[in-house]
């Protein structure tokens, strides 16, 4: 009973919705607002004012860099959020697995196999991404995420406790917080050379400094990203 | 012949939509969630947007879901 | 201005928000109203992309080679914030139902509410 009455409610509220979006211009017009005042000058001038030939790079690490900033600030503030409300509750496990068994899920050993095997064409390829993310589709944060699915999933393999040897706490630290860092850093560089933050040089002849700075960001953004999702995987699991 | 593909894609995510509110079992609803993730990124990658579409196929089937099983893990797997 | 039939796309977009709407309201689990939560944002964030395309526009890249006319990159440079921003909200939403089933035992909302 009440979920109908929701469902009548909802399907109320959807009508109106419905009228404006058939009063919108048809998707793929080229004529549409969205093409012709801002994105228009975006697609004009883009490669040459920011040094990145994948305009969305551009648009997120110079036209728009402070949203970014902002960005990376909220998955960082996340994984400090996630750390204080489960820091209360006990662990979940006692720490007495033998090394090299995964305990509570039986991973077979096909998959465990297939896993070691390919990490390390699936580390490549995510720093690929990330390095070539100015030049090609891809980018810092989708280079990022894939390094860290590959981190959950050989921390799957490894068993509880196996990774902190590898990757220590101060350690693991730091490189979580890689991202505002970098952002912080370049700023800085911006602040110096040009009086504004996250202001890049203008210049022809530094084309060189502008795909510098935009790859100390993507790489910033690509290990704080892993770093950040591992370390939620970590805290979730009951560590 | 695009048209029809669009249309396709449209009617499976709302039935996946649909299938994610009626299942009572939440792990079914998370697994039909990361599907529904990546009919979403095929949709964005014949749009043009290939950034887009690698961001949700890495985020939405890959960590949404991830921590949304160990969620379940550590609370109830069935809905009342 | 193109009629309800020429914005499909749009129409099923606005049906996909009112189903995750439905399940936030409607359903009584935590975890299924934080799915209905995703879902509301996917449909929102797949409205903006479609709103940016092209008739036979290629991706925002111009390199080397690069012809035609190119979907503006604005909404998704708009849209790569917003996932990072949803999956941070998922990430915080489950530890604390986490904590919550910890401390009350159930992650059902009207149990919740008959409780305090």
């Amino acid at each position: 009973m009440r979920q109908a009455l929701v469902a009548i409610t909802v399907a109320i509220a959807a009508v109106p919705m419905l009228l404006a979006v058939a009063g919108l211009p048809r998707p793929g017009d080229a004529q549409a607002p969205v093409h012709t005042h801002v994105a228009a000058r975006y697609v004009a001038e883009g490669a040459r004012e920011t040094g990145a030939e994948n305009l969305v790079t551009g648009v997120l690490l110079n036209y728009r860099a402070l949203d970014t900033f902002g960005e990376v600030m909220i998955i960082f503030t996340a994984l400090a959020a996630v750390m204080a409300v489960l820091s209360s509750a006990a662990p979940r496990r006692p720490e007495d697995d033998a090394p090299g068994i995964a305990s509570a899920i039986p991973i077979s050993p096909v998959v465990a196999f297939i896993i070691r095997l390919t990490a390390p064409f699936i580390a490549v390829f995510g720093a690929f991404v990330i390095l070539k993310g100015h030049v090609s589709p891809g980018g810092g944060f989708q280079g990022g995420v894939i390094l860290g699915a590959l981190l959950m999933l050989l921390s799957l393999v490894l068993g509880r406790g196996l990774e902190r040897p590898l990757l220590p706490v101060p350690l693991a630290r730091w490189l979580q917080a890689a991202g505002p860092l970098a952002f912080a850093a370049v700023g800085m560089l911006g602040l110096a050379l040009t009086g504004a933050l996250l202001g890049y040089p203008a210049g022809p002849d530094q084309q060189l400094l502008r795909e510098l700075m935009v790859i100390v960001l993507e790489l910033g953004i690509g290990i704080g990203g892993a770093a950040i999702i591992l370390g939620l995987f970590l805290e979730m699991r009951g560590d | 012949m695009s048209q029809a593909f669009d249309l396709v894609m449209l009617a499976l995510l709302i039935a996946m939509a649909l299938a994610v509110a009626r299942s009572k079992d939440l792990v079914a609803a998370a697994i039909i969630f990361s599907g529904y993730s990546l009919i979403m990124c095929l949709l964005w990658q014949h749009r043009g947007a290939p950034d887009v579409a690698m961001t949700e196929a890495a985020i939405g089937a890959g960590v949404t879901t991830i921590l949304v099983l160990l969620a379940i893990g550590r609370t109830r797997r069935r809905e009342k | 201005m193109a009629g309800l039939w020429g914005n499909i796309d749009y129409a099923a977009f606005v049906v996909l928000f009112c189903i995750g709407l439905y399940i936030i309201i409607a359903k009584q689990n935590l975890i299924k109203k934080l799915l209905g939560l995703n879902i509301m944002e996917t449909a929102v964030f797949a409205f903006i992309v479609t709103s940016g395309m092209v008739d036979g526009g290629t991706a925002p890249i111009v390199g080397a080679g690069a012809t035609g006319p190119f979907a503006s990159p604005l909404p998704h440079a708009l849209i790569l914030t917003g996932i990072v921003v949803a999956v941070s909200i998922t990430a915080l939403a489950l530890s604390l139902i986490i904590e919550i089933y910890r401390q009350c035992g159930t992650i059902e909302a009207d149990e919740l509410k008959g409780a305090e």
